[in-house]
C-alpha cells in the first residue's frame, strides 16, 4: 500500500532540503503543532503514552465523519525536536483510513535522511511515536 | 558544608548580571538540538553535542583541532569564562562543560538550574543568535585523567575500585537493553558492570527547580554507596551524558580528587565481547 498522499509529499519535500532548511522545516513543525484540544484535557491519562521518547508524549485518535482517523498530540514546548518530528506525522497521517496508517513501514523516514540533523535516539522516538500513533488509531478504527 | 569548588556554579542572577560581560561566553548545550533556536538567554552561543561535539567518522570527540575552530567561532579567548546551561538538568552542559576540561579550558561553570529553572523564573529568552569576533584559541593536549576508557574500566575491576553506574534501575537491572524497535542502537546484553553500584544522575539534582542538591545531601548519597573522596571512581550511562552530570558532582561539588568519566559506557560495555558483566 502506497504511503499516504500527505506524508509522501511531506517526505519528499524534506528530503530534498539541506541540513539547515530541515532543522528550519522542523521548528516551522514545532511551532505549529496545536494544543491538545480542551474535550481531550480530561483524559490525558487514558491517551497513548510513547515510553521511548525521553519528552512525555500523548496521543489519541478521533474517527472522522468521513472515516478518516484524526490524531491530537500532547507533546511540552520545551521539546521542540520531538514536536516537530510528532507533527510531521501529525500531518502526514491525519484524515488517512486505519490501514493507510497501520501499513507506514517503520523505515519510512530513511528517504528524509534526518539523521544528518538529529541524533539516532531522535529517530528511535520518531518511530517510537508512529507506532502509538499506529495503536491509538487502532482502538478508534 | 559548602560545595568544595563552588567557582564551578553560578546562579542564574549572576549569568543575568553577565550577559554584557566580554569576558564571559554562555553557552547553551541541550539534549534537543532544537531548543535553542526556539529562545535562548541573550547573547548566547549554541553548541550541539550531537552535531558539533562528535568525531564526524570515528565514536570519539572532535579533535583538538577542531576544538580550536569551534571556540574560536563562538569568540572564546583562553581566558574567557564560559557558562553552560541547557535543558533535562543540565545533562548536556555538563557533558560540554567535560569536554572543555579535556581540551584544557580554564574558567569553566555551569549555571544551577539550567533553562528550567530559567524559565521558572520568568527570565526572558530571545531568538536573535548573535555573533562574536572570531579569536586565535589554542587547546591543550587531550586530559585522558578525567576520560576513562574500556581499559581503565578493566584495571578499575581488577583493582576493586569504584564504579558508579547513573542509569535508571531499569538499565541497571538489565530489564531494558535498548529502546523499542532499535535494537542496534542499544547494546546486545542488559545488565551492568561487575561491582558498579547503582546511584541513578538524577539523584543529584533537585527535580522542583533542577538545581543540584546540597553539599551534605550529595555526601550522604554517594558515601551512603560506599563511593568515597579517597580513591579513584568512574562513572557511566549509556553514552557519557548522564554520567557527566554525576562526574561534575563528585570533582567539583564534592572534590574528589580523582572522578573519570566512561563515555564507551553501556554501548560500549554492553557490546564488547569477553567483558564481564552482572545482572
Amino acid at each position: 500500500m502506497p504511503l499516504p498522499q500527505n506524508l509522501q509529499e511531506i517526505i519528499e519535500m524534506i528530503a530534498s532540503m539541506s541540513r539547515a532548511e530541515k532543522l528550519e522545516t522542523l521548528i516551522g513543525y514545532a511551532e505549529s503543532l496545536p494544543d491538545l484540544p480542551e474535550r481531550f484535557k480530561a483524559q490525558r491519562d487514558q491517551m497513548e503514552a510513547v515510553p521511548e521518547c525521553m519528552t512525555p508524549v500523548f496521543i489519541i485518535a478521533e474517527k472522522d465523519e468521513t472515516g478518516g482517523i484524526q490524531f491530537h498530540l500532547d507533546i511540552p514546548p520545551q521539546s521542540p525536536t520531538v514536536r516537530g518530528l510528532a507533527s510531521i506525522l501529525l500531518n502526514g497521517l491525519n484524515g488517512a483510513t486505519f490501514e493507510e496508517i497501520v501499513a507506514v513501514p517503520i523505515d519510512f523516514y530513511q528517504p528524509m535522511n534526518l539523521q544528518e540533523a538529529v541524533s539516532q535516539q531522535r529517530i528511535t522516538g520518531f518511530v517510537g511515536v508512529l507506532s502509538h500513533m499506529k495503536q491509538a488509531a487502532a482502538k478508534v478504527k | 558544608m559548602s560545595y568544595a569548588h563552588p567557582e564551578y556554579l553560578v546562579d542564574t542572577e549572576w549569568v543575568a548580571a553577565h550577559l554584557k560581560d566580554a569576558n564571559v561566553r554562555i553557552v547553551e548545550s541541550d539534549e534537543d538540538p532544537l531548543l535553542y533556536a526556539i529562545g535562548h538567554i541573550e547573547g548566547a552561543v549554541h553548541v550541539d553535542w550531537f552535531s558539533v561535539l562528535q568525531h564526524p567518522l570515528r565514536r570519539d570527540f572532535l579533535t583538538k583541532e577542531k576544538f580550536e575552530e569551534l571556540a574560536s567561532a563562538l569568540g572564546i579567548t583562553n581566558e574567557t569564562t564560559v557558562v553552560f546551561y541547557g535543558d533535562k538538568s543540565n545533562w548536556f552542559a555538563a557533558y560540554a562543560l567535560w569536554l572543555f576540561q579535556y581540551y584544557g579550558h580554564q574558567n569553566l561553570k555551569i549555571m544551577n538550574g539550567g533553562r528550567t529553572k530559567w524559565e521558572q523564573e520568568k527570565r526572558p529568552f530571545v531568538k536573535e543568535v548573535p555573533a562574536y569576533a572570531k579569536t586565535s584559541y589554542s587547546a591543550k593536549e587531550a586530559n585522558k585523567s578525567i576520560r576513562a576508557f574500556r581499559d581503565d574500566v578493566f584495571k578499575q575491576l581488577d583493582q576493586k575500585k569504584p564504579l558508579v553506574d547513573v542509569r535508571s534501575p531499569k538499565e541497571y537491572s538489565g530489564e531494558l537493553t535498548h529502546m523499542a524497535n532499535y535494537p542496534q542502537e542499544g547494546s546486545t546484553r542488559g545488565g551492568h558492570i561487575p561491582t558498579a553500584v547503582s546511584i541513578p544522575w538524577s539523584q543529584a539534582v533537585n527535580e522542583a527547580d533542577s538545581t543540584f542538591k546540597s553539599a551534605e545531601e550529595l555526601r550522604a548519597l554517594y558515601e551512603g554507596k560506599n563511593i568515597k573522596s579517597d580513591g579513584e571512581v568512574i562513572a557511566y550511562c549509556r553514552i557519557g551524558e548522564r554520567s557527566s552530570v554525576t562526574w561534575f558532582v563528585l570533582k567539583y561539588l564534592l572534590g574528589y580528587p580523582n572522578v573519570k568519566n566512561y563515555d564507551g559506557s553501556w554501548t560500549e560495555w554492553g557490546n564488547l565481547v569477553d567483558a564481564p558483566i552482572e545482572k
